[in-house]
């Protein structure tokens, strides 16, 4: 069922900017060529019933209804499926076409449950609605045969397929086709027969399907049905707001009847998904009001000690009382903060201004650190601006796509839809990856390249990219002429052309044959519009930020940038890792990424805070921790983030929060890091407060409160009043304010503001005077800095080696259930899917070590050790291990080590010398029927 | 803080600066980067270090920190 | 020199034991010493006669039939191979009545010819065509198609000319010509014996199209159900391609054109051009909406040439005696000849190849001969089982697609079944509505629910359970499946039972309507 309030006019909107005038209904209407009769009706008013179509699916003509007459034409065609003509004359109704459509409705009827107080969908029945729409009043047709007795398919955790009020109009496969383009649904049989079905047969959770929920969306009937819809009753009003999960961001409608959220359904209008959605966002909310949420403030002198339920006066008294006393016997700097990626774009200024003018130091960090933090050194550098360079839409004008280290089917689910469509209409793709992830080959998409590199080996791979370019005359000379350094694109171009970046002398240390690298590096330069995405997979080691200036480096000499269908674009892990970096969250920068050192700019941010900063740059996260075991730091506030799970080398940075005096943890779980924790205030999900979301593509998008705090405050005012209890007055009544002031203090955001978000639903930064509307693509003309930088990147290889001990690579990713390290997805119906992490080995490997599959393994690394199954797949290459982290018992990052990006510190979490061997100590694991029990639990099934 | 680590971190700079410019660029291009990026008690504790034995650090690493003071 | 007899391998002669009858020639001939060399040709549609044995003798081929192995001995007795009199003679093949009277221009070679020999064919004046079309511009070539009034004989009867001009016409990368060899009437079968009897001028008439529009791929859409065409259509294709006929550069003229064969899975539907094309992009049969038309959005969503078998098979004679030759058959707005397929309860049933404008009695009655029962004909169903019930009295309807539609029926695909008095028209109504519950692809309501509440009210009539009442919803069901439905099948399944119910409503126990 769509939205409650969407409108809906039937066919999707024409392209053309020719327009054609014709007559309906002895109106005349004009509109685009190519739109649909249906919609330059509904356009003008003229509502035509129908069923089977919808403005979000490409017209298919199957229910009838829909037909009109049209003067000098023979028949009925039906008016979804017939375009516009210049003086058509249009008719839509009289007895004729009203007589057919009501006997239409009556065959419907005549297969479908008559009683409607039986339909579960109520009144947003819209076979319902189309029923009384078009007169039907009696049921002539004596009882025959049909389809009312089959089972009911529940088989899916959060929707259910009713087959008897099934009309068979192919919304839910054709949403799976066109929008999701998994391909998991089909009309199975023929004629009278025929019936909608997952796969063959089968039920829909053994089938195809990643309950995106674009089908139970697109269906017009109770057949497809939400659960919690079933459970809780249709939706009264409907609120919009911005997902929580990943960084596409989604722009969802938060269902609501009374105060209670019935459902969360992607919004039609939002740019970023354009009314798509994934198993996350869609349906993983119920972690927001799950029993195991924290409400209540806590306090306890020692770890060891049991938490205290306190009041929140005192909890924040003695979180501040503790934070000074430390201040004041080890100094200014022995105290920081951590902003959350989760939280909003106003929460997390808050606490970087929390750490920077109450603390008055510049240890302020955040969880891009540990992700993305190399494309903001890598992007800024080459390019000004430490962001990706187009909007996601961008992705319709390319023709060739290129995904290095990323693994969207999994982790950007939506905006993997976006980029199977425009393959299926004729991109090509290439992917570098260790792994053979799923884009590779799924139904109508084939990577024309997969690069199946070494771990660690990017930049060999992506130099070898760029050699092939220059050396066979396919680089844009005119462009880097314009566009970049002179003196640096000479040196740089002296460097890649030497033999040893050629994919002929990188083949064996890479892993690629050479004549895959030159028909990659052939296909991208030819483009003619080439665009990269990719993720932690290449920021995520030691060369990370190299290699983010390697990709910049390519898309010059490629020309690949400043206009639609191309650029350089991080796709970001969480919901807000863009925005929290965008508003001052890095120690070295205060808002729209401005070197603190600078003393006009302290000026000016001294003026509008009142107070002294710090000059030098503060403490990243792996620094804190590191001073923490050197007793210079032992004071840390962190707000939704769990360090002690999601950072690497857990031992490490225990060890760290172990020395620490105050640790403040501010979720809305007791997670890992609260184990460490003095002080603990209850968060609050991102249903419970307002403000705004940065997405990947630069897009700020508002989170608007759809239930009230479950503990009382909206995360800002937490932090807000331990800024006042430490001294330093914050005075907000509202987020708006928040994004006032740091409008007030970018350049790049001046033009944001709450009204204008509120109006145009998003804008995309830069938003100023110049761009008052937002900037969808970067670059255009000049880049930021002015000309772009081509550095060397050279290729050198990590300290983290294998050897005779620690022969493996491992390597990480994600699953699409699952959410980074599962504190919310865990508490869903969605852990039904990913019960445990396993260990995925090449068979060869397996073999050699005596491992079965699903056996348990001991895999060890030079930091530690952990126990995980194993999975046998050819998907890893041998010689290469893989895993997921969403459970906190896999322990990833026990063996996980401390080397770190260059440039950022961001940690190598994508490269582990390891080794595996078959365990016989099994670890004290709750069995699946357990694990499936205990979830069900608490899903409250 | 651990010495050997920070060492390694400064080693890790300096080799992506000079394998690309000449060596004094290198050494400017490195300072730079420590100062923009470390907080000063690790910058301390790596002068420092440099001073007094600096043998885990490379030249042009040892010669961008001792640029620091 | 070795005597050549003729031995049909067409499916319907195989179905009356023409290759037990083949065995038997060659093991006789062994045993006699006697030099004969049997040749596997196709039929030539006489299908009471069937297996028609024929040799070439001097004075030209002389047949007999039905022969079945047990004849063998004898006919050799009687000196069958120079051509002897025996009891099943029919004497001079060209002189058998049945086949006299007929102009058989598609046809021409079926049954003459050895469907294997590329050289028998090209003797027959094969590839004749094709050498004159690749002298011509694409657009000379569908001028003189357009010129010949020449329209799809699939069932729609759309212009072929047209067709062709708009591929032509539509830029593309690609394009493809599809022959639909989905061959579903009830009692027709004139594709696949040009199929089985002479491939080759199916495969010339496809090449024609391909080089004239600017297509380089060609798929045969063929029903599973037809294993003997199938074999011989590959055949010919490797025939063909070995002689440069097909290929990278047919007839080096520098323009490549391939044909494939692809066999579909049983379902009637995907006889039509939208749920085959579906079907041969791998989906499931479903019917697309229109427009956009094949010629322009076709397979694969590239401009293609969607023609029938016949259709097709049509193009050699026309280009190579010219458009206007193929005109003067014929009447009104149907030019050319029809290959008519005379089944059912008749006694010589076969394939009359005929201009258009003979009389549907002519073909009943002086080429099928009445009914085999003996018994008075009923009812004769014309264009297959979507086509109407014509009665006795109706028979004198001309076999021209604007004068059968004008008396309720259509032309189709040629398809002729005769019923006599036994038949129950309730039934058979009943059996159409039956048939699209089974065969519709699902998609459009009016089809997909239609048909089954369309048989279960005719079960109601039949049991008078509140007939009249049941009749008016039958006949507005009826109005509603004909203008709602998506394609043809939801919208002429209507046909067959308000024919039986105008023209036989006492099978219904319903009163005659008034005049």
């Amino acid at each position: 069922m769509q939205s409650i309030d969407d409108q809906d006019l039937g066919t999707p909107a024409a392209k053309s900017e020719q327009l054609v005038t014709l007559e309906i209904d002895g109106r005349e209407v004009t509109v685009a060529a190519g739109t649909s009769i249906m919609r330059a009706a509904a356009l003008a008013d003229v509502q035509i019933p129908r069923l089977c179509a919808t403005e979000a699916l490409a017209p298919f003509g199957s229910c009838r209804l829909c037909i009109v007459q049209i003067e000098g034409r023979n028949g009925f065609p039906a008016s979804c499926t017939t375009p516009v003509d210049a003086g058509l004359k249009v008719r839509t109704r009289g007895e004729r076409l009203e007589g057919l459509r009501r006997n239409v409705m009556e065959l419907y009827m005549s297969d479908h449950p008559l009683d409607p107080f039986q339909c579960k969908a109520g009144g947003k029945c819209e076979l319902h609605q189309m029923a009384a729409a078009v007169g039907l009043e009696q049921m002539r047709y004596p009882a025959g045969h049909n389809h009312l007795d089959l089972p009911v398919d529940d088989s899916n955790p959060y929707f259910a397929f009713d087959p008897t009020r099934c009309i068979l109009c192919s919304r839910c496969v054709r949403a799976c086709d066109e929008v999701q383009g998994t391909f998991a649904l089909t009309i199975d049989g023929r004629g009278f027969s025929s019936l909608m079905s997952p796969g063959q047969h089968q039920h829909y959770a053994d089938s195809e399907c990643v309950s995106c929920g674009a089908c139970v969306q697109a269906c017009p009937t109770d057949a497809l049905m939400e659960k919690s819809l079933l459970e809780r009753g249709m939706a009264e009003r409907a609120v919009i707001t911005t997902c929580g999960y990943c960084g596409v961001g989604c722009s969802f409608k938060a269902e609501l009847r009374g105060d209670r959220i019935v459902r969360m359904v992607p919004n039609r209008n939002g740019l970023p998904n354009h009314g798509h959605s994934c198993v996350k966002g869609r349906f993983a909310w119920g972690y927001a009001t799950h029993p195991d949420r924290a409400l209540k403030p806590m306090i306890r002198k020692r770890i060891s000690d049991p938490w205290t339920e306190v009041s929140w006066p005192e909890a924040i008294d003695y979180a501040a009382s503790e934070f000074k006393r430390v201040q004041k016997q080890h100094g200014r700097g022995a105290v920081g903060g951590i902003t959350s990626s989760r939280c909003t774009n106003e929460e997390a200024y808050l606490v970087q201004k929390l750490v920077r003018a109450a603390f008055g130091n510049n240890n302020v960090d955040t969880c891009a650190r540990v992700c993305h933090s190399p494309t903001g050194y890598g992007l800024k550098t080459a390019f000004g601006t430490p962001a990706g360079t187009q909007d996601f839409d961008s992705v319709n004008a390319s023709d060739v796509l290129v995904v290095i280290g990323a693994n969207p089917t999994e982790g950007h689910p939506v905006f993997a839809s976006i980029m199977k469509r425009r393959i299926r209409e004729g991109a090509r793709l290439m992917v570098i990856d260790p792994r053979a992830i799923e884009l590779i080959r799924m139904p109508h998409v084939e990577a024309d390249y997969h690069l199946q590199l070494q771990p660690g080996t990017n930049v060999a791979v992506l130099n070898a990219l760029a050699h092939v370019a220059v050396t066979e005359g396919l680089a844009n000379e005119r462009f880097v002429g314009e566009r970049c350094e002179p003196a640096e694109y000479a040196a740089w171009k002296k460097f890649i052309v030497e033999q040893r970046n050629s994919p002929e002398a990188v083949e064996r240390m890479t892993g690629v044959p050479a004549e895959k690298i030159r028909g990659a590096a052939r296909l991208y330069a030819r483009g003619p519009n080439s665009a990269i995405y990719y993720g932690l997979g290449v920021t995520e080691h030691s060369q990370g930020s190299t290699a983010v200036l390697a990709m910049a480096n390519l898309a010059m000499v490629t020309g690949n940038l400043g206009r639609p269908g191309v650029g350089v674009n991080p796709l970001r892990g969480q919901n807000n890792v863009q925005g929290a970096n965008d508003v001052g969250s890095f120690p070295h920068e205060l808002t729209g990424y401005r070197h603190i050192s600078d003393p006009k700019l302290r000026a000016e941010f001294e003026a509008a805070w009142g107070a002294k900063l710090d000059p030098e740059p503060g403490l990243r996260i792996p620094n804190m921790f590191d001073a923490a075991l050197d007793g210079s730091f032992r004071g840390l506030y962190v707000e939704g983030e769990d360090v002690a799970q999601s950072d690497p080398n857990t031992h490490h940075v225990t060890a760290a929060l172990s020395a620490m005096e105050i640790v403040v943890v501010q979720d809305i779980f007791l997670n890992e890091t609260a184990k460490y924790a003095h002080v603990f205030l209850p968060g609050s999900s991102f249903l419970e407060k307002d403000g705004t979301f940065t997405n990947a593509e630069r897009r700020i998008s508002r989170v608007r409160k759809v239930m009230e705090p479950l503990a009382g405050y909206e995360d800002w005012q937490v932090t807000c009043l331990l800024s006042n209890a430490l001294g330093y007055p914050m005075e907000y009544s509202h987020p708006s304010e928040i994004m006032d002031e740091i409008a007030r203090l970018t350049p790049t955001f001046s033009g944001v503001s709450y009204e204008k978000l509120d109006r145009l639903g998003s804008v995309q930064w830069p938003c100023n005077a110049e761009a008052p509307e937002g900037t969808t693509v970067m670059h255009v003309g000049q880049f930021v800095r002015g000309k772009g930088r081509m550095l060397v990147t050279e290729y050198i290889p990590t300290d983290e080696r294998t050897s005779a001990r620690y022969p493996l690579i491992l390597t990480t990713g994600r699953i699409l259930t699952q959410y980074n390290v599962g504190t919310q997805t865990r508490r869903t119906r969605n852990v039904l899917w990913h019960l445990e992490d396993r260990l995925e080995i090449h068979p060869h490997d397996a073999e050699q070590r005596g491992i079965r599959e699903g056996g348990w393994v001991e895999l060890t690394s030079r930091a530690g050790a952990t126990t995980l199954r194993a999975q046998l797949t050819d998907r890893v290459p041998a010689g290469v291990v893989y895993t997921t982290f969403h459970h906190p018992e896999s322990g990833a990052n026990v063996v996980t080590t401390e080397n770190s990006d260059w440039a950022t510190n961001c940690p190598e979490y994508k490269v582990t010398a390891v080794q595996v061997m078959p365990t016989r100590r099994i670890p004290e694991r709750p069995t699946a029927e357990q694990i499936i029990r205990a979830a069900e639990q608490q899903i409250g099934k | 803080m651990d010495i050997h680590h920070l060492a390694r971190m400064a080693n890790q700079i300096s080799e992506f600066f000079a394998t690309g410019m000449e060596r004094e660029a290198a050494v400017t291009s490195t300072a730079n980067h420590l100062r923009n990026f470390w907080e000063p008690r690790m910058r301390r504790e790596i002068i420092e270090y440099a001073k007094n034995d600096g043998a885990e650090l490379g030249e042009v690493a040892r010669a961008a920190v001792l640029t620091l003071e | 020199m070795s005597v050549r007899v003729y031995i049909p391998r067409d499916s319907g002669a195989l179905s009356m034991g023409a290759e037990a009858v083949a065995g038997a020639v060659a093991a006789e001939a062994r045993r006699r010493r006697a030099d004969v060399a049997i040749v596997r040709n196709g039929s030539r549609g006489l299908y009471w006669l069937e297996p028609m044995v024929e040799v070439a003798t001097e004075s030209g081929r002389v047949a007999y039939g039905p022969v079945t192995s047990d004849d063998v001995g004898s006919l050799f007795e009687a000196g069958f191979l120079a051509g002897g009199k025996h009891r099943l003679a029919l004497g001079a093949t060209d002189e058998i009545p049945y086949l006299k009277r007929q102009e058989r221009l598609t046809f021409g070679r079926v049954g003459i010819v050895d469907p294997l020999s590329l050289d028998d064919y090209l003797e027959h004046g094969g590839y004749r065509a094709l050498e004159r079309a690749l002298e011509l511009s694409g657009a000379q070539v569908v001028e003189e198609l357009s010129a010949s009034g020449l329209r799809g004989r699939g069932g729609a009867g759309f212009p072929a000319g047209i067709k062709w001009k708009t591929t032509l016409q539509t830029e593309a990368k690609r394009k493809y010509i599809v022959c639909n060899a989905d061959e579903g009437d009830s009692g027709t079968f004139a594709d696949r014996m040009i199929m089985e009897g002479d491939p080759f001028v199916l495969l010339e008439g496809m090449t024609i199209a391909g080089i004239a529009v600017g297509a380089t791929q060609g798929y045969i859409y063929l029903r599973s159900e037809y294993p003997h065409a199938l074999r011989t259509l590959n055949a010919a294709i490797a025939a063909a391609a070995a002689r440069g006929y097909l290929g990278e550069n047919v007839r080096e003229c520098g323009k490549p054109f391939r044909i494939e064969v692809r066999v579909g899975a049983g379902a009637y539907i995907c006889g039509e051009e939208t749920a085959m094309l579906e079907s041969l992009e791998g989906r499931r049969g479903m019917v697309r909406y229109k427009p956009p038309v094949p010629a322009v959005e076709g397979l694969f969503g590239a401009p293609t040439v969607v023609n029938n078998v016949i259709t097709l098979a049509s193009v050699p004679v026309i280009i190579e005696k010219g458009g206007n030759f193929y005109k003067d058959f014929g009447m009104g707005r149907s030019r050319g000849t029809s290959p008519f397929q005379l089944a059912g309860n008749l006694k010589h049933p076969g394939l009359v190849e005929k201009a258009f404008g003979v009389t549907l009695s002519e073909l009943v009655y002086e080429y099928g001969g009445g009914t085999a029962s003996g018994r008075p004909l009923r009812a004769v169903q014309v264009g297959g089982p979507l086509g109407s019930y014509f009665p006795a009295s109706m028979l004198e309807v001309a076999m021209d697609y604007e004068a059968v539609a004008a008396q309720g029926g259509i032309l189709g695909h040629g398809g002729i079944v005769v019923f006599d008095d036994t038949v129950d028209l309730a039934r058979m109504a009943r059996y159409a509505m039956e048939f699209c519950a089974l065969e519709s692809c699902g998609k459009c309501t009016p089809c997909r629910i239609g048909s089954t509440r369309g048989m279960e009210l005719i079960d109601h009539i039949i049991g008078n359970r509140d007939r009249a009442a049941n009749a008016a919803l039958l006949r507005d069901l009826c109005d509603t499946m004909t203008n709602a439905s998506l394609c043809a099948l939801g919208g002429l399944t209507p046909l067959p039972v308000m024919s039986a119910l105008k023209h036989f409503p006492q099978d219904f126990g319903l009163p005659g309507e008034r005049a």
